[in-house]
């Protein structure tokens, strides 16, 4: 029997960290190699760790919810000893080398942190580790090699788990901020809050302030011990009479009432949100966004999938309009293939994709996610119905793979669920044109010269103009309203 | 101070007045608590009164006189003539400046000074016996304490300090007049620091050691350059013996008798035997048990990461905290001894503690070596700088000895640091920074050092790692 390690593998293109949801193995479990053995969570979707080995579980080293660093060793394993591998298949040995490789490519960069949990980080940078009670062996650094600054040690902190507490004495920003603004606003028997930086008091005085919930730098005193302002409990208690309750009315009509007086809840920006940040910024920034906007009149298209819906229901299908969209983009797609494409400005190339792969955005809790529906052009409205309502709810429940969030060449985002008309999506790079949907409503509409009320269905037409010209755009919303005016041209 | 038992409290009580016992006081007053120093003996402990401070002062009298006296290659001619009563005299001035410092610097910062011997009557009182007879005592209440005691001397069997012919390293630099010969128990760092003053000053010195080996704990060829330049003072070696006994013999001298392992005996004649086998912890003297606080079975108080005993508001710092017995390793406890018992969230979080050794060369460590950091599972690369390449080193006329630096592979995190040769003590800080900081070899190599000086080497050394010196081939 041998002990092998492994490392939390790279899950996904660009992954560099993953949050390990649950285990599902313990210390002592037989695992086969492939069975699931834990739920990791990238910046992108929920997958499943696979066992690569035979084995029994040895150790488990990381705790559900922690954020583990691609490369880190996450589980170790008793496996059958070195002998057996004489007899193993070249498959099975194929496999061996894979994980070592990976082993042994990781080991040098992961070497500074093994051994004993030495941490390369400034004096300073651990003390006020300690001050906001973080464990400086969680903090990823950013520095050469990984070494780790104040601003990594006040990143985990903000982003870590668990709520930190500031410690006594260390006033953070706001709560110095809530402190004097209260006291502006305080009836005039308070005293105003002071702001120090440093404030003597003995350790019984410390204590009161604790209990009360006081910062000790912010009760005023006229007191000095060696230069530095002293403050006894009798003005902690005081403080906390006068002073400190003027905090509460200002943070109420703040909105923000807690009793900690929080007046700015802090967010982790990680994970989905962050990977959502960074696409949009990417997009919004490199590729110059046209939005065209028009409306099409869908009266037709409402009777037919009215018609339509019972028999689909009878065969457990529940159909939405979002099917007979996805076909009439194919439409205008095959008619206008420019709006089907990728630009890779490295190759100074674009390509237009001959194949339909349409992306449907959803809301999900953790943020926006854009399931892939492959191959819409060889797919009936039935079964585009039924693998669009599959991929959006699995989507929120954060059971999507990676691989059925890839791979898209036109993108639809269906805002007018929600509410609204008309709005500016932002393409979904390397993409190059996404169609925003608003809601489906009754509007005034203008036909044979009298105004009437017709369904509607506004459409938000954003391109990249570095491939697409505004002409196209209009010419492809143009094409995509045709069909969708007149659903039997689908049948076509 | 009237006769008979008066209680008073404090928040904090430090009883010792060492470098961890003064340096915990002050900061604790500078927290802004009540702090009260109980000290037996005389301020600043054995470093400023029998350790250190005097023994520094010592070794750079005769290094002085040593050198004046062998400096034909450079052109100077002279027999200095010393007088070790004067010699004495200017140590002793040195240290008091330095002791009168800290009770001044104590009562500054408001720490209230007690003189006398603390004893524990339970986990929250000391008694602090005056003086001499009739002097009285007081108890004193306290929400924490901070041990500070330090340690004394070991004494072997067959050798009580109390007589007159047997030296302890404080007994040594009390003397008042120059033994012609001593034998020297012991070659640890007191030993041969204490060994080379007394050969520089003509004392004939033979040094007899149970291991095989000078300086126990230090690398081979860091010992080696060390043990041949003390050979080259005169100092005899006789390792693999351990000293025995020793008797008066005629004329005033004495015969000191150690036996090898195979229990052959040899015998060693002499004016006075030093015995600097070691120091243990003072303990035995402050009734820990009514505070019930532990110590191990040699004597230390094991104690947390915040320098806490098993006793929660009861502190153990410096020697008496286990080893190194080092004095910057007592301050730093002290400091943050006396930040923790003001609430604040301080933490021995130190990666490591430098040390030095004041012999010829000297030698000053910090970190690991490499055997260490491979045996921690690093993959290391080391680089060195000989001080004969040193263009500072030559003109100083001394260049033995080499900086070697242990890094991490990968990203160049120093590790550690192995210094031998002129002013290895204070060329350690840089290296030392080096590894508080998660500094690189890229960061001490790509910083610029002065010329001409010996902190060039320790550059030097960083580029060797590299693979990138000047002065020196790459390997």
């Amino acid at each position: 029997m041998g002990t092998k390690e492994f490392k939390l593998p790279d899950v996904g293109e660009g992954v560099a960290e993953g949050e390990l949801v649950s285990w599902l193995v313990e210390a002592g479990d037989a695992v086969t190699e492939d069975q699931p053995v834990a739920e990791v969570e990238t910046d992108k979707a929920l997958v499943e760790v696979p066992s690569p080995y035979n084995g029994t579980v040895k150790e488990l080293f990381a705790e559900e919810g922690e954020i583990v660093p691609v490369g880190n060793v996450i589980i170790s394993f008793e496996v059958e000893g070195e002998g057996d591998e004489v007899d193993t298949t070249a498959a099975e040995s194929e496999v061996e080398e894979e994980v070592q490789d990976l082993e042994s490519d990781d080991e040098a960069a992961e070497a500074p942190k093994a051994p004993e949990g030495r941490v390369f980080a400034p004096p300073s940078a651990r003390r006020l580790a300690r001050e906001l009670g973080v464990d400086i062996t969680d903090v990823s650094g950013t520095g050469p090699g990984g070494r780790i600054s104040d601003a990594d040690v006040r990143a985990h902190a903000k982003g870590g788990d668990e709520p930190s507490e500031p410690a006594a004495g260390e006033p953070t920003a706001p709560e110095t901020e809530a402190a004097t603004g209260g006291a502006e606003t305080a009836p005039a028997t308070s005293q105003p809050a002071a702001s120090r930086q440093q404030t003597l008091a003995v350790p019984a005085t410390r204590r009161v302030a604790q209990e009360l919930g006081v910062d000790l730098d912010a009760v005023p005193t006229d007191e000095t011990r060696d230069g530095e302002a002293f403050v006894t409990a009798e003005q902690v208690r005081a403080f906390a009479e006068n002073g400190q309750p003027a905090q509460a009315p200002a943070a109420a009509s703040n909105g923000a009432a807690t009793e900690a007086g929080a007046r700015v809840e802090t967010v982790p920006y990680r994970g989905v949100r962050r990977t959502i940040g960074n696409q949009m910024a990417k997009s919004k920034y490199t590729a110059p966004h046209v939005t065209h906007h028009d409306a099409v009149v869908i009266d037709e298209l409402v009777d037919t999938r009215r018609d339509l819906k019972e028999i689909a229901e009878e065969k457990g299908t529940k159909l939405t309009y979002m099917a007979f969209v996805m076909k009439a983009i194919v439409a205008g797609l095959k008619e206008y293939p420019i709006l089907n494409s990728e630009l890779d400005e490295e190759a100074e190339e674009i390509r237009v994709k001959n194949y339909y792969n349409i992306g449907i955005a959803v809301a999900t809790d953790a943020g926006l996610m854009v399931p892939v529906v492959k191959d819409v052009d060889k797919k009936g409205l039935l079964e585009l119905a039924d693998e669009v309502n599959d991929l959006a709810s699995r989507a929120r429940d954060r059971k999507i793979t990676r691989e059925e969030m890839q791979g898209g060449t036109f993108t639809i985002t269906n805002f007018g669920a929600i509410g609204g008309e008309y709005a500016t999506p932002i393409i979904n790079v390397p993409e190059t044109a996404i169609l925003g949907l608003g809601g489906i409503e009754q509007r005034p509409v203008v036909q044979d010269g009298e105004v009437v009320a017709a369904h509607t269905l506004p459409l938000s037409l954003t391109i990249d103009h570095r491939v697409i010209d505004g002409a196209e755009a209009a010419a492809f919303t143009n094409t995509v309203m045709e069909y969708l005016e007149n659903p039997t041209k689908l049948l076509l | 101070m009237v006769v008979g038992d008066i209680a008073t409290g404090t928040d904090v009580l430090v009883i010792g007045a060492g470098p961890g016992g003064y340096v915990a006081a002050i900061r604790a007053a500078q927290n802004g608590l009540d702090v009260t120093l109980v000290e037996k003996d005389a301020y600043g402990g054995t470093c400023l009164n029998y350790g250190c401070i005097p023994s520094k002062a010592y070794i750079t009298a005769t290094d002085v006189a040593h050198e004046a006296g062998n400096a034909e290659e450079m052109g100077i001619h002279a027999d200095p003539a010393v007088d070790l009563a004067g010699m004495r005299d200017w140590k002793d001035g040195v240290v008091d400046q330095l002791t009168g410092g800290v009770e001044k610097l104590c009562k500054a910062n408001g720490v209230n000074l007690v003189e006398g011997k603390a004893s524990f009557a339970d986990e929250n009182k000391v008694r602090v016996a005056h003086g001499g007879e009739g002097q009285g005592s007081e108890s004193i209440e306290f929400e924490h304490a901070i041990i500070a005691t330090g340690s004394r001397p070991l004494q072997i069997p067959g050798f009580e300090f109390a007589d007159d012919d047997v030296w302890s390293s404080r007994d040594a630099l009390a003397a008042e007049t120059l033994p012609e010969s001593l034998v020297v128990v012991g070659a640890g760092y007191i030993g041969m620091e204490l060994s080379t003053v007394f050969a520089k000053l003509g004392v004939e010195v033979t040094v007899v050691e149970m291991l095989d080996d000078v300086l126990p704990g230090y690398e081979d060829d860091v010992a080696r350059v060390v043990k041949k330049r003390a050979e080259e003072l005169g100092i005899a070696f006789n390792f693999g013996e351990a000293a025995q006994g020793w008797e008066e013999s005629g004329a005033g001298g004495i015969t000191v008798t150690t036996e090898d392992t195979e229990g052959e005996e040899s015998t060693y004649s002499a004016d006075k035997v030093l015995v600097a086998v070691g120091r243990s912890p003072v303990t035995d003297t402050l009734e820990l048990d009514a505070a019930g606080v532990e110590t191990d079975d040699k004597g230390f108080i094991p104690t947390d990461d915040q320098a806490r005993t098993n006793v929660e508001n009861i502190f153990a710092i410096g020697d008496v905290a286990g080893e190194p017995m080092l004095a910057h390793k007592a301050s730093k406890e002290g400091i943050v001894a006396a930040e923790v018992a003001a609430g604040e969230p301080a933490a021995l979080d130190y990666q490591a503690i430098p040390a030095a050794v004041f012999t010829d060369p000297e030698i000053a460590t910090v970190g690991m070596t490499r055997e260490e950091a491979d045996e921690a599972g690093f993959s290391t690369v080391v680089g060195k700088f000989p001080f004969n390449a040193s263009g500072r080193a030559l003109t100083t006329g001394h260049a033995d000895g080499f900086v070697r630096i242990v890094a991490e592979e990968d990203a160049g995190f120093i590790l550690g640091a192995q210094i031998v040769g002129p002013e290895a003590s204070e060329l350690i800080a840089e290296l030392t920074l080096a590894v508080e900081m998660g500094a690189t070899l890229e960061d001490v190599a790509s910083t610029i050092h002065t010329h001409p000086t010996l902190a060039e080497a320790v550059m030097e050394a960083a580029e060797n790692a590299m693979g990138q010196a000047i002065h020196t081939l790459n390997r």
